[in-house]
C-alpha cells in the first residue's frame, strides 16, 4: 500500500492510496463545501447542486452520462455533508482513464434552467422521503439547536420553502465560488494507475480557472452546545415510537482527542455490546439506545440516538444520563478498553480492505487536514490508547450534563418545554 | 480469472463450503441453518425471529454477554439474521481468529440454554423492533407486498406479526430449535484468506458428532388478493408492484433479470430515466429481483408525494408494459458491464462472497464458478430475452400501496 501526491499548477490536489494486489479503482473528486458554506438565502443548494452535476454538461447530456458509468460497469454515485460534497465511481481497474475524465467533466455542469426546475421536484420528494422516517427531523432540529449561531446547524437538505425559494442563478454563482480547483481534491483508493490518474487530471481539471476560497473555520465566532441543556418537542401523532436525539459537545476534527472520543463512545453506545446496548437494547426496553462521536472542522460532538415507547422516554433519558456520569466518575476499566481496541481494530480492517470503502477515509481527510492515515496508523493510535485518554476524555468533554435534546414522536407536549408542531 | 472454490459435505449432511480470497486478510463465515421463517407456524408469526434472538442469549455455559464479549474483544464482527428459509449466524474478522470464533459459534448452534429468564427481554427486543418497522414506509409497502403476492406462508414477514410474538411461549421455542436448527439442510460457507484443510478439521470437529434429525415440509397455500392500499399518515404515497419471475435456479433466470435490469436496474434503466430524470416525480424509483427457491418476484419500489403518486404508478405500468419487444442492444450491453463489474467487486469483500457461495448452494446444489456466472451473462442476446418476454410478459401483478389515499390500480395488468 503505497501512498501518492501530485499539485496541478491550479491549486487541484491528487491523492492516492495505491493497493497493486486490489480488483478495483475507486475514483471521487471531494469538493471542500457542504451546508455549512452556505448563506441563509442558499440553504440547500450544496446538496441540490450536487444533483444537477448529474444533469449534463455543455456537451454530456444527463442520459449519456448515466449511460456511460453503466457501460463502464461503475458503482457511482455523490454525497453531501455539512463540509463535503463527493462525486466518485468504483470501477475495474481499466476503466479508471474514462470514470476520472467523465466525474472531471461532470465538474463543470451546464446548470441548464429547465433540468433546475425538473430537479428541484426531485429533491422536494427527496424532503419529503426523510420527513416521513425516522427520526422525524428531530436530528436536523436537534442539531440546529446545538449548534445556535454556528455554520454547521444549517441541515443538509434544506427545507420545502428554502428550495422552492432557489433561483437558478444562485447556484450558478455559488458553483463558480466553490468549485474552484484549489477547492477540490481528486482521491483514488484500489489498483490505481496514479501516473494515469495524474495525466487525466491534467487533462480534464487543467484548464480550470482557480479563484481564493475563505477560510471555512470559525475562529472565536459563536460556540456550539451552549451554557444550558434545551429540550424540544416534535408532535408526530402518527408514529408508533418515540424518537429523542440528543447532541452534546465533544472534540472537533483537529483535536488528537477525537480517537479516544471515539472508543469512548463505542465502549458506552455502541449498537452492541456497549453500556447502554446491555443496559436498554438487550433488556427489549428500546428500540435503539446508541452514541457516536462526530468531528467537523471546528467542532465536535457526541450524538445520542434513541427509539423507544413515548410513555417510557422521559426514563430512557435520565438513565442514559446516568450511564454518562457513572463513567465520568468511575471510569472505564483495562478490560472494557481492551475489548472495545479489539473490536474497533477488527471493524477498521474489514473496512480497510474495500478500496470503495476506503476512498471515505482517504477523501475527506486529505480535504480536512491535509494528511493521510493509513489503516496501520489508526490501527496504531488506537493500539496505544489507555484509560488515561479516555478519562480526559469525560473529563473535557463530559457527556452528562449540558446537551440538547429534541423528541419527535407521539408524545403530547408538555407545556413546560419548547414544544414546536410537526411541519407539514 | 483464476478462483479457488471448495466444498465438501459431512457425513450428517452439513454442506461445508470456502473460497480462499488470498488478496485479503480478513476471514467470513455463515452458517445458514434451516430454521427460517416458513416453519414458523399458525399464530406463530415471529417463532424463528424469537427462537434466533433466543439461540444467542447462553449457550455451551457462556451467557450472552460473555458470548457478545468473547466475539467483539476477538475483534469479530458479527450479525443474526432470520429470513424465509434459514436462521443465519455469520461473523467475519481477521484471519487468525477463526479458531476463537467457531468453538462459540457451534454453541450457539448445538448447545444453546434457552433459557427461561430469557425469554421476556428476547421477546421485547423483537416487539421494540416490530415497532420500529410501522414507522417505516418503505419497508412496510415491501412486506405487505410479498404477504400478498407470495403464496402462504413464504410472504409472511420473517420479524413476525405482534400479536402472534405476544403470545409465544418457551416450550414453542424449544421445540422449534430443536425441529429445525439441524445438520441436514445447514450450509456453512467460509471465504477469505481460509486454509481449507483446516476450516474442514475445525468444522468436523465441532459438527461431525452432530446427529439431529426431523424437519418439517410446508405446504404451498393461498396467495392473497391483487391489490391493497394501507392507510398511513404520511406526506409520500409508497407504491410497490410485484409479478413472477423464474427463481434463480432456472436458467432463464438470467434472461429474466437482465430484463429487469434494463427496466429499473442502474441510473439508464427506464423507471430512472423517465420516471424520476425527465419527469421529477419522485426520488426513489426501482423495479428489481427476488428470489426464493422455488419461486421469485421481479419487484417495482417508487415513493412519491400523494399528488403526483396517481401519475407515477400510471407510468411506472406503462413502461413496464413497454418492455416486450423494445429492448435495445446497448441496453442488454449496459446490464452485462454492470453485472461483470459487481460480480468481479464481490471478491473484494469476505463476507459478501460467503453470503454468494450459500446463496448459490441452496438454490442450486452447486458453487457456479465466477468465469461460469460471467459467461452466462455473456451468453445473453437480445432475441433471448425478448423470446423470454414473448412467453413471459409481466402479468397478474399484485400492487400494493402505502400513504393517505388509495390509487386507481387497473383490475388486470397485462400486455
Amino acid at each position: 500500500m503505497k501512498f501518492r501526491y501530485e499539485r496541478l499548477p491550479n491549486g487541484l490536489e491528487i491523492v492516492a492510496e495505491v493497493t497493486d494486489s486490489a480488483l478495483s479503482t475507486s475514483v471521487g473528486f471531494f469538493v471542500k463545501t457542504g451546508s455549512r458554506d452556505e448563506s441563509d438565502a442558499e440553504w440547500g443548494l450544496s446538496h441540490f447542486l450536487e444533483h444537477m452535476v448529474f444533469k449534463g454538461t455543455a456537451e454530456l447530456s444527463a442520459d449519456e452520462i448515466n449511460r456511460r458509468f453503466d457501460g463502464m460497469g461503475a458503482s457511482a454515485n455523490a454525497f453531501t455533508s455539512e463540509e463535503d460534497t463527493a462525486y466518485h465511481a468504483a470501477v475495474l481497474p481499466d476503466q479508471q482513464d474514462e470514470a476520472t475524465a467523465l466525474l472531471a467533466r461532470m465538474m463543470r455542469p451546464a446548470l441548464r434552467d429547465d433540468d433546475f426546475a425538473t430537479e428541484k421536484l426531485v429533491i422536494l420528494e427527496e424532503i419529503r422521503m426523510y420527513d416521513d422516517q425516522p427520526p422525524f427531523g428531530a436530528d436536523d432540529r436537534c442539531r440546529a439547536t446545538f449548534f445556535g449561531r454556528h455554520p454547521l446547524a444549517r441541515s443538509v437538505l434544506g427545507t420545502v420553502e428554502s428550495i422552492q425559494a432557489l433561483p437558478v442563478e444562485a447556484m450558478r454563482d455559488y458553483h463558480r465560488r466553490r468549485y474552484s480547483p484549489s477547492n477540490i481534491i481528486l482521491a483514488a483508493t484500489g489498483a490505481v494507475d496514479f501516473q494515469g490518474l495524474v495525466e487525466s487530471a491534467r487533462r480534464w481539471c487543467g484548464d480550470w480557472e482557480p479563484l481564493a476560497v475563505p477560510e471555512r473555520r470559525v475562529a472565536g465566532g459563536p460556540r456550539p452546545g451552549g451554557n444550558a441543556s434545551t429540550l424540544e418537542i416534535v408532535h408526530r401523532p402518527a408514529s408508533t415510537l418515540e424518537y429523542a436525539v440528543r447532541m452534546s459537545a465533544g472534540p472537533a476534527g483537529d483535536d488528537d482527542d477525537r480517537f479516544a472520543a471515539k472508543l469512548l463512545s463505542a465502549i458506552l453506545g455502541d449498537t452492541s455490546g456497549s453500556r447502554l446496548y446491555w443496559d436498554l437494547v438487550d433488556t427489549g426496553e428500546v428500540e435503539q439506545a446508541s452514541c457516536h462521536h462526530q468531528d467537523f472542522l471546528d467542532a465536535g460532538m457526541f450524538a445520542t440516538q434513541v427509539a423507544c415507547d413515548a410513555e417510557d422516554v422521559t426514563d430512557v433519558l435520565a438513565r442514559i444520563e446516568e450511564v454518562y456520569r457513572k463513567a465520568a466518575d468511575e471510569g472505564i476499566d483495562e478490560p472494557e478498553l481492551e475489548h472495545n481496541r479489539n473490536k474497533l481494530a477488527g471493524r477498521w480492517v474489514l473496512l480497510g480492505e474495500r478500496p470503495r470503502r476506503r476512498l471515505f477515509d482517504v477523501g475527506p481527510e486529505w480535504a480536512h487536514s491535509g494528511s493521510y492515515r493509513s489503516v496501520a496508523d489508526d490501527l496504531r493510535t488506537i493500539e496505544n490508547l489507555s484509560v488515561d485518554d479516555v478519562r480526559r476524555v469525560l473529563s473535557r468533554w463530559p457527556l452528562h450534563g449540558t446537551a440538547a435534546t429534541v423528541l419527535a414522536g407521539p408524545r403530547p407536549q408538555d407545556p413546560s418545554v419548547n414544544g414546536v408542531s410537526a411541519a407539514q | 480469472m483464476k478462483q479457488s472454490l471448495f466444498s465438501t459435505t459431512l457425513d450428517n449432511g452439513i454442506v461445508l463450503l470456502g473460497e480462499d480470497l488470498p488478496g485479503l486478510e480478513s476471514v467470513a463465515i455463515a452458517f445458514h441453518t434451516p430454521a427460517g421463517a416458513i416453519h414458523d407456524g399458525p399464530g406463530r408469526c415471529g417463532l424463528a425471529t424469537l427462537s434466533g434472538e433466543m439461540m444467542l442469549r447462553g449457550a455451551g455455559g457462556r451467557s450472552s454477554r460473555q458470548i457478545v464479549e468473547k466475539l467483539e474483544g476477538s475483534g469479530v464482527q458479527w450479525a443474526q439474521s432470520v429470513s424465509t428459509s434459514h436462521a443465519s449466524f455469520a461473523g467475519a474478522m481477521v484471519a487468525k481468529q477463526l479458531a476463537v470464533a467457531l468453538p462459540i459459534y457451534a454453541d450457539i448452534l448445538r448447545r444453546p440454554d434457552l433459557p427461561d429468564d430469557e425469554l421476556e427481554p428476547a421477546r421485547q427486543m423483537v416487539l421494540q423492533n416490530l415497532a420500529g418497522t410501522e414507522d417505516d414506509p418503505a419497508h412496510r409497502v415491501m412486506s405487505t407486498l410479498r404477504q400478498l403476492h407470495y403464496p402462504h406462508p413464504w410472504g409472511m414477514p420473517s420479524e413476525g406479526i405482534t400479536v402472534d410474538v405476544e403470545g409465544i411461549g418457551l416450550d414453542s421455542v424449544r421445540e422449534f430449535v430443536a425441529a429445525n436448527v439441524r445438520p441436514q439442510g445447514t450450509i456453512i460457507a467460509v471465504a477469505g484468506r481460509i486454509d481449507w484443510d483446516d476450516v474442514v478439521r475445525r468444522i468436523e470437529t465441532l459438527f461431525g458428532d452432530w446427529t439431529i434429525g426431523g424437519g418439517a415440509t410446508v405446504t404451498a397455500g393461498n396467495r392473497g388478493p391483487r391489490s391493497r392500499h394501507v392507510p398511513h399518515d404520511s406526506q409520500q404515497t409508497h407504491i410497490a408492484l410485484a409479478w413472477s419471475v423464474p427463481p434463480y435456479r432456472r436458467d432463464e433466470s438470467y434472461e429474466a433479470s437482465a430484463a429487469l435490469s434494463v427496466l429499473g436496474g442502474g441510473s439508464s434503466s427506464r423507471l430512472f430515466s423517465e420516471v424520476r430524470e425527465r419527469r421529477g416525480l419522485c426520488y426513489s424509483v426501482s423495479a428489481g429481483y427476488h428470489t426464493l427457491r422455488d419461486a421469485a418476484t421481479a419487484v417495482c419500489y417508487s415513493g412519491t408525494s400523494a399528488a403526483r403518486a396517481q401519475e407515477t404508478l400510471d407510468v411506472m405500468l406503462a413502461e413496464i408494459q413497454r418492455l416486450p419487444g423494445t429492448i435495445e442492444p446497448a441496453e442488454l450491453d449496459l446490464v452485462k458491464a454492470r453485472a461483470k463489474s459487481a460480480l468481479v467487486m464481490q471478491q473484494e469483500s469476505s463476507a459478501a462472497r460467503a453470503g454468494w457461495i450459500a446463496k448459490q448452494w441452496y438454490h442450486l446444489g452447486s458453487v457456479r464458478s465466477l468465469a461460469e456466472e460471467l459467461a452466462r451473462y455473456d451468453s445473453l442476446t437480445v432475441a433471448s430475452v425478448e423470446a423470454w418476454l414473448a412467453a413471459n410478459p409481466p402479468t397478474g401483478l399484485t400492487v400494493v400501496s402505502l400513504g393517505r389515499e388509495p390509487l386507481e390500480v387497473p383490475d388486470e395488468v397485462s400486455v
